[in-house]
């Protein structure tokens, strides 16, 4: 192709049009429009609990008109993270988990909020210590507990009643109560187990902290710590080795989904189980049939009584929004008591703050309370959120599932947890 | 501007659009993925030269040579069996029987479903209680395994699901069938060969050359297989399972779990380099043995 002289001009002409164009649009998106300031929170929740997000968000939106909020549900960590990498990102404030904290402030990608919490007047007191200790880095606050999660007993009362058990209330009594709702045919195939586990790493390292262990001491992870070996081995030696772990496995395998009518403890193939608050919201909804009852998980001494994990769901604002201040109005919004409470009674989560522990907002949910009563006590613990935590959960659910598998014992296992931890980032 | 010049100057621009596509989203990434396996890369910050470090330290990461192993045994099962499976189906499909367009579409089928799809069903179909697989092994007296809970048995499970795309593979074979002339066939006869001897000496060498890229482009899928085992293995939405004692790790699995849940970039891009070295190792292999074995017509 040969262009003529004029034919060059017109083009020249056409590009600076274009390049001029561009650039007037580029100043009109940059340009803070006149109304509210605008954001974006971006959440992982979808489905019901998405559609009770959008009505908090709704219910803000009218409250005020100094910052309107556009919801977006994502449920993609990768998206998430893909965000958080830009020069400027998608979201202004979204939501996570506790223990990926550290590892996101280290990195410098979620914001500092100690300023902005004093400028809204949000008290990082009013919230569950153990949440708040997970959620800080270098003694800064990077994000903060929309929601917990405690994690207490739950039995089917129609299967302790059957087998003559009583609600177990000391590790002995546990261990006891699983042996009597174990039911094993004379093949040796299970037909009904005692202590189910819907997430085995959850439930063995809650029952660490039941038998005084500890799995980050010192701001390091600390495995093999001898509470710690005896609570997988106990867990081992009442759960697993009575009926064989490959029996176990085949036994697993075929149950139903979780919290859907097929679960096995909504189904009775599981007589116990330690799991989350959300339950309480579940069951009268998937199982309305289900007698069921909930109680503290055992402890090893007094001192230790009321021993429970603590998870935490967070809202964080990203370092690369351009819209730190308004999004920091909102999320004081989602923290308020107003705000906390619609949200978790919308997704049937506890409470962070302690000052609605004693709320009769929860009255409604039943034995909602053996969950929310947990948060007020002292033996509550989070596992920490460091840069490494990644890595190491998911060493622990390797060990575990090495210990559960009848391959390793938990010492060796642990302690190769200890051994991988040298390679753990930093940062 | 001569006229050589100006017609080089054109070509430049003709090609222009896949230069500027090629460097942009080919050749950047891959000399980046290279320059950050010799880093300490988390995605968020400043790259930190390490020198080999990512490379020695693969030697003694446990998970990394469980998951190259799971790959490798997925690999050498996996590629025969859909070699073999995908030419005696082509073999069928080739049969001139009544409905042979039904049957043609409905082996391929599968290849159009989404691959996530597919994965949540064939969770439940490999269910040992509820599932359809050991439903029908139970009714010729078979009591099936714990297909994704066994550490045995993970693997045949990915195999199989895997294999349930098999059809893709399939049609190329049945295409290739169509072009084996049918006089060989004819003259064959007439010398009173077998139907052995007929597929030894004229079917076999005439879908060579489909076969040698058939299994470089089957080989090459295994070693990086993820969504199949990804999704059979998955416990939680957005994290990675192994399955069974790690059993269903693969090396991909690994790379990605390092790359985005750990962000350790720097070790997932060498991880990705090795990969690379152990395909184009494989690959070179084949093709050096494909002169034994692949019929070229023009020699």
């Amino acid at each position: 192709m040969h262009l003529t002289s004029a034919g060059r001009r017109r083009l020249g002409v056409a590009v600076g049009a274009l390049a001029a164009s561009a650039l007037v649009l580029t100043g009109c998106s940059a340009a803070e429009p006149d109304g509210p300031e605008k954001i974006t929170f971006s959440y992982l929740w979808g489905g019901a609990e998405a559609d009770a997000i959008e009505a908090i968000i709704a219910d803000f939106n009218a409250s005020q008109d100094e910052v309107e909020v556009t919801g977006i549900s994502s449920p993609d960590f990768q998206k998430q993270l893909t965000s958080l990498s830009a020069s400027q990102g998608s979201f202004d404030i979204s939501d996570h988990f506790g223990n990926a904290v550290g590892s996101w402030a280290s990195k410098g990608i979620i914001a500092p909020l100690d300023d902005l919490l004093a400028a809204n007047g949000v008290d990082p007191a009013d919230f569950a210590p153990a949440s708040i200790e997970q959620l800080s880095y270098d003694g800064k606050i990077y994000s903060l507990p929309i929601a917990v999660h405690t994690f207490q007993l739950l039995y089917n009362k129609t299967l302790l009643a059957e087998a003559g058990v009583e609600v177990p209330t000391t590790m002995d009594e546990l261990a006891d109560a699983i042996a009597a709702l174990t039911k094993v045919e004379a093949d040796g195939t299970i037909t009904q187990l005692g202590l189910g586990d819907p997430s085995p790493s959850t439930t063995i390292t809650t029952l660490g902290y039941a038998f005084g262990g500890d799995w980050d001491a010192d701001g390091a992870p600390s495995p093999t710590n001898a509470a710690n070996v005896e609570a997988l081995q106990w867990y081992y030696d009442n759960v697993v080795a009575p009926v064989g772990s490959g029996k176990l496995a085949a036994f697993k395998s075929g149950v139903g989904e979780y919290m859907s009518p097929e679960d096995p403890f909504y189904t009775g193939k599981y007589a116990m189980v330690i799991d989350g608050e959300w339950r309480a919201v579940n069951i009268p909804n998937t199982a309305p049939d289900l007698d069921w009852g909930v109680t503290a998980i055992p402890a090893v001494s007094s001192a230790l009584a009321d021993s429970t994990q603590l998870t935490v769901s967070t809202l964080f604002i990203p370092s690369n929004s351009k819209h730190k201040e308004a999004a920091a109005k909102f999320l004081a919004y989602l923290v308020s008591d107003e705000g906390a409470t619609a949200f978790s009674l919308a997704l049937g989560n506890l409470p962070a703050k302690l000052s609605l522990v004693g709320s009769s907002a929860y009255d409604g949910i039943p034995q909602f309370s053996v969950w929310l009563d947990a948060l007020a006590s002292d033996n509550v613990h989070a596992l920490s959120s460091a840069p490494y935590s990644a890595e190491y959960s998911t060493d622990l659910g390797l060990a575990f599932d090495e210990v559960l598998s009848g391959t390793s014992t938990p010492e060796a296992a642990l302690q190769k947890v200890a051994g991988n931890s040298s390679n753990y980032a930093t940062e | 501007m001569t006229v050589r010049r100006r017609q080089a100057l054109a070509g430049l621009a003709f090609a222009a659009p896949f230069l500027i596509g090629f460097g942009i989203f080919i050749a950047y990434p891959v000399a980046a993925s290279g320059f950050y396996s010799f880093t300490d890369f988390n995605l968020f910050q400043a790259p930190d030269f390490v020198g080999v470090d990512n490379y020695t330290r693969m030697a003694g990461d446990e998970r990394f040579w469980i998951a190259l192993t799971n790959t490798l045994l997925l690999t050498v099962t996996g590629v025969p069996l859909s070699i073999v499976i995908a030419m005696a189906g082509a073999h069928l499909l080739n049969l001139p029987v009544r409905g042979q367009p039904l049957f043609r579409a409905l082996v391929y089928l599968p290849s159009i479903v989404p691959v996530v799809v597919g994965g949540y069903l064939w969770r439940w179909m490999l269910n040992t209680e509820y599932g359809f697989i050991n439903h029908f092994l139970s009714l010729v007296g078979i009591d099936g395994p714990g297909w994704l809970v066994e550490p045995e048995w993970t693997k045949p499970a990915i195999v199989l699901m895997s294999l349930w795309t098999v059809g893709g593979t399939m049609i190329i074979y049945l295409a290739a069938l169509k072009d084996v002339p049918r006089d060989l066939y004819e003259a064959a006869a007439i010398d009173g060969a077998n139907w052995w001897t007929r597929f030894r000496h004229i079917t076999w060498p005439t879908l060579s050359p489909v076969t040698l890229f058939q299994v470089i482009v089957n080989l090459i899928a295994y070693l990086q297989i993820f969504t199949q085992p990804y999704l059979l293995a998955q416990t939680r939405l957005n994290n990675v399972g192994a399955g069974p004692g790690q059993s269903m790790l693969t090396y991909a699995m690994y790379l990605f779990q390092n790359a985005f849940s750990f962000l350790k970039m720097g070790y997932a891009s060498a991880m990705a380099w090795v990969l690379f070295l152990i395909t184009l190792a494989i690959t070179i292999v084949i093709l050096v043995s494909s002169r034994r074995w692949v019929h070229d017509g023009s020699r």
